[in-house]
């Protein structure tokens, strides 16, 4: 049962439910309490210990029923197909399927079989007798030890069979899915087709009637099970690696240059930003805090100087402490960082999120506040309004920074830091770095993000070199990963 | 306080019937919960939209185990020194101003200072001892000693360092008070923690709990709880009346109607002698159910849509 439910969190963890060993442990003894009969039951006592937070829940129950159900399904399924082709033959009384349905109904919730497989067993039984007495009417038996099991047409057996030979090849190691043919080839030879091919080719040489209906018998079943394990595989690939191939993708898409990222991503990557936004969020959402002076504390005085007799020597204050950052995010959305300008308007957009106290500006040549832009409209919508009014005109920093002296300079002080979206490229502009200058004496702090790799940097027409005077830090961030770590850094110390 | 009810939490089916007994009706997920946290010892952290029932689990629970039920209500700004514990500051100031006296008759005699202190310490600590503690709910239900059902509401409500300070104990059932030493529970009290989620509750808090959460109730149980909390209502009446909250809880509202609104309006329309749920009586009292003007003014005009739909 133990491994049982450790395969089950190993796949709620795959799946990005957070399950704690702790909460492991609390799952084996909500399961030792409630019993595993009562499915409805488990399923709710589980539920309680495993996923703590509603998305967590929503795919718990999801994965809850997927994992159990496999145990539970197989074996009946896998009785009545093996059943329905043993019927073909015309070797079977017809009452008999039914009598398995009913046995097998019985046991719906049975999940406590270490693989599922063991409760058919028990049920099979009976029916397995009368398969070996009916195969025994043939003259010819099967030498190799796989075809002596199909021969014998039992299904839990057979379905054990599969699930030790998936244990036995790693199934549960899958990563992806061109793998699945491989696993399917290996976990067959793990049950002995080699042996069997070497038996049919034997049979098929033979003359004799009985010898070649068997190996037409042993063929159908052979084929039938080749099925079961791709099957097997295939369910196995769901529950453990379905979730791995996205991660791969994510991990990949999170270093590859945001210039390179094809727009087939564009939708993933929105999702990226906004899971890389909404970590530095529970990070760093806690400080929220302001000196609130002037209020004298009576109880804390008092207790301070209980020791003096009373006499109220030291006072104490009442504080509390809010201390918010202030940001200015201005951002390039002009041709030369058009590619680049979606992603870092949408992480703009998820740091207003993040910081409340965030202004956000955009520019080519004019430039706007998008603040409450972003404040009233949903991302996609706030999105392409930025891009049709602000972008596709050509680059001017002469203006922009005139602009932004103009709308925001005096707003500026020594705890606001100004967080520059740009690639510099000013079109052979001079660039008014006298403003910039300015922004970077009233401001706490100054950074300059810019996409282009530093290689870059001053040739051609961009500037970088002039305003390089007046950054507190200046970074190359043309990745996912290069813009979370840069700004986890900025909301660290600020 | 588990033994002595063994019999009242034998399954999640008897804590159900019970507190359908009590005007409680509950889903699986719920008795199930229950009944694991008595068994586990564990809390409860119950989420869920406001007007649910999250606080009338606890109370329910209390009345059934016939324990006290002592209720923490969580704000901005709670600190330790309200929800576990405080010296009674003017008790000892004035005790020490009456005592000066006898503290020179005891001083009496001592001589030189190392003999004074000496003879000071043979006191101990008068001053800081269980006459002068003033315990907070905390306190209290580690303290009582048939155990408690210590209900913490709103824990969103209350600071990150609040939550950090119940770490202890929810998960040990002890509190540690600097003057006197580690505070045990004599029986462990059976805690629910109620949320709004206003924020995020952080892992180490959630990792020590079960997690409950609650959601709307289906119609079905949703017209089981109304019917036992408004019994004298028509059969008829109350299927429209659930209906029509289910279609309102669809919609893009501020605020969508909970449980208890649904049962304040079968209560009101109980009283205006309502046999059937028209358009007319729906548009009067519309402001029983939804708490925002904004949200009266986008259901009035969907209303006869609504109607005909649940009608139908």
């Amino acid at each position: 049962m133990q491994k049982v439910f450790a395969d089950f969190i190993h796949t709620l963890r795959q799946q990005g439910v957070p399950v704690s060993p702790a909460e492991t442990l609390d799952a084996l003894k909500v399961a030792e309490l409630l019993g595993v009969q009562e499915r409805h039951q488990l399923r709710h006592g589980l539920g309680l210990v495993l996923a703590k937070n509603q998305q967590d829940k929503q795919t718990y129950e999801h994965y809850f029923d997927e994992f159990f159900k496999f145990t539970e399904v197989t074996p009946s399924t896998k009785g009545e197909d093996s059943e329905g082709e043993k019927g073909e033959d015309g070797i079977h009384e017809p009452s008999e399927p039914n009598q398995d349905l009913s046995a097998n109904g019985d046991g719906p919730s049975d999940i406590s079989s270490s693989s599922g497989q063991g409760g058919g067993e028990s049920e099979d039984a009976g029916e397995s007798e009368s398969e070996l007495m009916l195969s025994g009417d043939l003259a010819v038996q099967a030498q190799s030890p796989l075809g002596q099991m199909l021969q014998a047409g039992d299904a839990a057996e057979i379905a054990m069979a599969i699930a030790r030979a998936g244990q036995q090849e790693g199934v549960q190691n899958i990563q992806l899915f061109t793998q699945k043919p491989l696993f399917s080839y290996r976990m067959m030879n793990q049950m002995g087709n080699e042996a069997l091919n070497q038996e049919l080719l034997e049979l098929d040489a033979s003359n004799e009637l009985a010898q070649q209906r068997l190996a037409s018998r042993l063929r159908n079943a052979q084929a039938h099970l080749q099925e079961q394990v791709r099957d097997y595989v295939e369910q196995q690939y769901l529950l453990y690696a379905e979730a791995k191939g996205q991660q791969l993708r994510e991990n990949t898409l999170q270093k590859v240059k945001l210039t390179n990222i094809d727009n087939h991503y564009a939708h993933q990557m929105a999702d990226l930003v906004r899971k890389a936004a909404k970590r530095l969020a529970s990070l760093h959402s806690r400080k929220r805090k302001l000196r609130k002076r002037g209020l004298l504390d009576v109880r804390k005085t008092i207790a301070a100087n209980a020791a003096y007799d009373g006499v109220l020597f030291h006072t104490r204050w009442k504080t509390t402490v809010v201390d918010r950052p202030k940001i200015m995010v201005i951002c390039d959305v002009s041709g030369s960082v058009s590619r680049v300008a979606r992603f870092l308007l949408l992480f703009v957009h998820s740091l207003q999120e993040v910081l409340p106290r965030t202004r956000s500006f955009v520019f080519s040549s004019d430039m706007g506040e998008v603040t409450n832009l972003f404040k009233d409209q949903s991302l996609e919508e706030a999105l392409s309004d930025i891009m049709t009014t602000w972008a596709n005109q050509s680059t001017s920093y002469d203006k922009a920074l005139a602009d932004f002296s103009e709308q925001a300079l005096q707003d500026v002080d020594q705890k606001t830091t100004v967080i520059m979206l740009g690639d510099a490229r000013n079109n052979n502009g001079n660039g008014r770095a006298d403003i910039w200058q300015k922004v970077y004496q009233q401001a706490g702090r100054v950074l300059w993000l810019n996409p282009e790799h530093i290689n870059s940097w001053d040739t051609g027409d961009s500037i970088m070199a002039s305003y390089r005077p007046y950054c507190s830090e200046l970074h190359c961030c043309n990745s996912l990963r290069d813009l979370e770590r840069i700004l986890g850094n900025l909301l660290k110390h600020s | 306080m588990i033994i002595k009810h063994a019999d009242k939490i034998a399954s999640p089916e008897v804590l159900q019937g019970a507190f359908e007994q009590r005007g409680y009706i509950c889903s699986d997920a719920i008795a199930t919960a229950v009944y694991l946290a008595c068994h586990l010892q564990k809390p409860i952290l119950v989420e869920g939209p406001p007007g649910v029932g999250k606080t009338e689990l606890a109370k329910v629970t209390a009345e059934y185990l016939a324990a006290p039920l002592i209720r923490m209500q969580c704000y901005e700004g709670l600190d330790e020194a309200k929800a576990l514990y405080e010296w009674k500051y003017g008790k000892q100031l004035l005790y020490t101003q009456v005592l000066k006296d006898q503290l020179g008759d005891v001083m009496r005699g001592a001589r030189g200072l190392d003999e004074s202190v000496e003879r000071l310490h043979s006191f101990g600590d008068i001053f800081y001892s269980e006459q002068f503690l003033e315990t907070r709910p905390l306190l209290q239900a580690l303290r009582e000693p048939d155990g408690a059902v210590l209900l913490i509401d709103e824990i969103d409500k209350s600071d990150q360092e609040f939550e950090a300070f119940l770490l202890e104990l929810l998960s040990d059932y002890q509190v540690s008070i600097p003057e006197i030493g580690t505070v045990k529970a004599k029986s462990k009290p059976i805690v629910f923690l109620t949320s709004n989620n206003t924020r995020e509750l952080g892992d180490a808090l959630k990792r020590r709990c079960l997690h409950l959460h609650i959601p709307f109730p289906e119609t079905h149980l949703e017209n089981q709880i109304i019917a036992s909390q408004v019994p004298d209502m028509d059969e008829n009446l109350r299927g429209q009346l659930v209906d029509f909250v289910h279609e309102l809880r669809q919609m893009a509202l501020k605020k969508v109607p909970a449980i208890s609104e649904s049962i304040d309006w079968a209560r009101a329309l109980l009283l205006l002698n309502v046999d059937n749920l028209d358009e007319k009586w729906v548009r009067d009292t519309l402001s029983l159910l939804l708490k925002y003007q904004d949200d009266i003014e986008i259901v009035e005009p969907e209303l006869r849509k609504i109607m005909n739909q649940i009608n139908a």
